[in-house]
């Protein structure tokens, strides 16, 4: 008799061991979408903060700039293409070409001494410059986020359960296919 | 159904509860483990508000600790002094606290504001006294109080090197804990942060301005450490009670503080202009380097984000990196897992025992 309650207590331990890895697994495969989401919502903050700063700068250079009208479309144009419903691939392709466009806009800002020295358009230049390192930061966090949720909904045990939980890889915030070119800096040996 | 109370029945039962209550704690460490490891680090200068993991170098804020038992400037700190004597054991000093400190990473830094954490910190010191009495090396017991400024200027500086302290006793605290039990083998652990050390930090940030009192944002267990505020201090209470018994203290704000009693002098505006005293010696100018530092240190703007715990989310500090901070909680499971196999085998043992009526 003592030894099948000492059997019947090491299969309750085996079974709550089990159990409570499963159960620990799923919750946090829920928490990590959790995050993956709320990653997601504050490089969507940080976009939208972007897109709503972007005209009063253009409107602040606009008329100085008279003779480099297409830095100002380019900027202009891909601005008016943000879109918070589009897929995140998307999102992420559109997001690094406005910054790339900025940056243009930014060098080109540098061979205009009278815009260098107004107050308004360095205030505008220094908080698009603050949201750029934000969502680069954030986006970053988001893809470190999304490959820890990937990494474990691939793994055992959630692997075995991801199917009846319907949990599917996400995709990451990625760089564009020209972004992963090298640059050219002209640099040849002599 | 009558048991003999034999020593392998004992032993196996209490192995079967060691055995279960290591497999809890095991799982627990799993728990933070994965929260730990399943949340990616954020740059504190791209902080959103919400749950967030930074990791980074801890810098003081107001304040400093000394730790209790080896003098350590430090933000945290859980002390015990026990002592065992024979079979008996019992705990002579026992105290755990922490102070508001900031963190530091490549991208700038974050206050974070202490109560209700949770730590998890390795012991930095623990040894005894030996077989003949003699006290474990790096035993330093504080002298003086356990809070210490943690920004010093240089007239605070200069002071205090022209001031004769009293080193020949410890601080109260632990000096009077430890008075009259010298008769035992002394056990002393002592696990901290200090400044410089670098920490992984789970918790929620948010707006300085929804921050729930920011002046109790300390923690502090231990006796007599209860309450919140400076009286909790040992050493300031001690200090009102002689000023009291002395009759040296101010019955009234305005003889006491002067024209910092006017309202509004230190906040806002003041109500009344303050009356200057001709032959008072004028306290030196801050430098703007120092005035920006004291600025940072005791202005901290409504909108400004911190990291504290939430309600429905704990803080968790954790000393070393993420990886360190996972590896040893992960390290924490395993031994549960082994606890479990003790279990195990304790419950084979003590079946086998009251079956066959085995008697060691």
């Amino acid at each position: 008799m003592p030894m099948l309650a000492a059997a019947g207590f090491s299969l309750v331990l085996l079974i709550a061991i089990v159990g409570f890895v499963a159960l620990a697994t799923y919750n946090d495969v829920v928490a990590l979408l959790q995050r993956v989401d709320k990653a997601w919502a504050n490089i969507d903050v940080a976009l939208k903060q972007r897109h709503d700063t972007l005209p009063n700068l253009v409107a602040a250079v606009r008329d100085v700039m008279a003779f480099e009208q297409t830095v100002l479309e380019d900027v202009t144009r891909l601005r008016n293409a943000y879109d918070p419903d589009r897929p995140i691939t998307e999102q992420g392709q559109l997001s690094t070409e406005t910054s790339r466009a900025i940056r243009s806009l930014f060098a080109v800002v540098e061979n205009y001494p009278t815009l260098r020295s107004e107050a308004n358009v360095l205030s505008l230049q220094a908080e698009i410059e603050r949201l750029e390192g934000v969502i680069a930061d954030r986006r970053e966090l988001y893809n470190d986020q999304v490959y820890r949720y990937n990494t474990r909904v691939a793994q055992v045990p959630a692997v075995l359960y991801a199917g009846m939980f319907g949990w599917v890889r996400r995709d990451s915030f990625s760089a564009t296919e020209d972004d992963r070119v090298k640059p050219d800096v002209g640099l040849r040996p002599a | 159904m009558a048991v003999d109370l034999t020593p392998l029945t004992i032993a196996s039962t209490l192995g079967v509860a060691f055995g279960l209550a290591l497999l809890a704690k095991g799982m627990a460490g799993q728990r933070r483990a994965a929260r730990i490891g399943d949340t990616s680090t954020s740059t504190i200068s791209a902080l959103a508000v919400g749950e967030v993991r930074i990791s980074g170098v801890v810098e003081p804020a107001e304040l400093l600790l000394t730790s209790p038992i080896q003098s350590r400037d430090c933000v945290y700190y859980r002390a015990r002094v026990s002592e065992s004597e024979g079979r008996s054991e019992r705990t002579l000093f026992d105290e755990e606290r922490a102070v508001g400190f900031r963190v530091r990473d490549a991208s700038g830094d974050v206050r974070v504001f202490p109560r209700a954490a949770h730590w998890l910190v390795p012991e930095a010191f623990s040894a005894g006294t030996s077989l003949l009495g003699d006290e474990p090396t790096g035993l330093r017991l504080r002298e003086g109080g356990a809070l210490q400024p943690g920004f010093v200027d240089r007239a605070s500086q200069i002071s205090e090197l022209l001031t004769v302290h009293d080193r020949s006793a410890p601080d109260a605290s632990i000096g009077d804990a430890l008075v009259g039990h010298l008769g035992g083998r002394r056990e002393y652990r002592e696990a901290r942060i200090e400044p410089g050390d670098l920490v992984t930090i789970i918790g929620t940030v948010l707006p300085f301005d929804q921050l729930e009192d920011p002046t109790g944002a300390d923690a502090q267990t231990g006796d007599g450490l209860e309450a919140t505020g400076a009286i909790s201090d040992p050493v300031v209470a001690a200090d009102l009670e002689e000023a009291r018994a002395a009759g040296s203290l101010e019955s009234d704000p305005d003889e006491a503080w002067g024209n910092a009693a006017i309202p509004g002098f230190g906040i806002g505006r003041p109500v009344r202009p303050p009356e200057l005293d001709g032959a008072a010696t004028p306290l030196p100018i801050a430098t703007e380097a120092e005035a920006v530092q004291i600025e940072r240190t005791f202005e901290i703007p409504a909108e400004t984000l911190i990291v504290s715990a939430a309600p429905d989310s704990g803080l968790l500090v954790s000393l070393g990196t993420p990886g360190i901070a996972v590896g040893r909680e992960e390290d924490r499971f395993f031994v549960g897992l082994l606890g479990a196999i003790l279990a195990i085998a304790s419950a084979v043992v003590l079946a086998t025992s009251l079956s066959r009526g085995i008697i060691l």
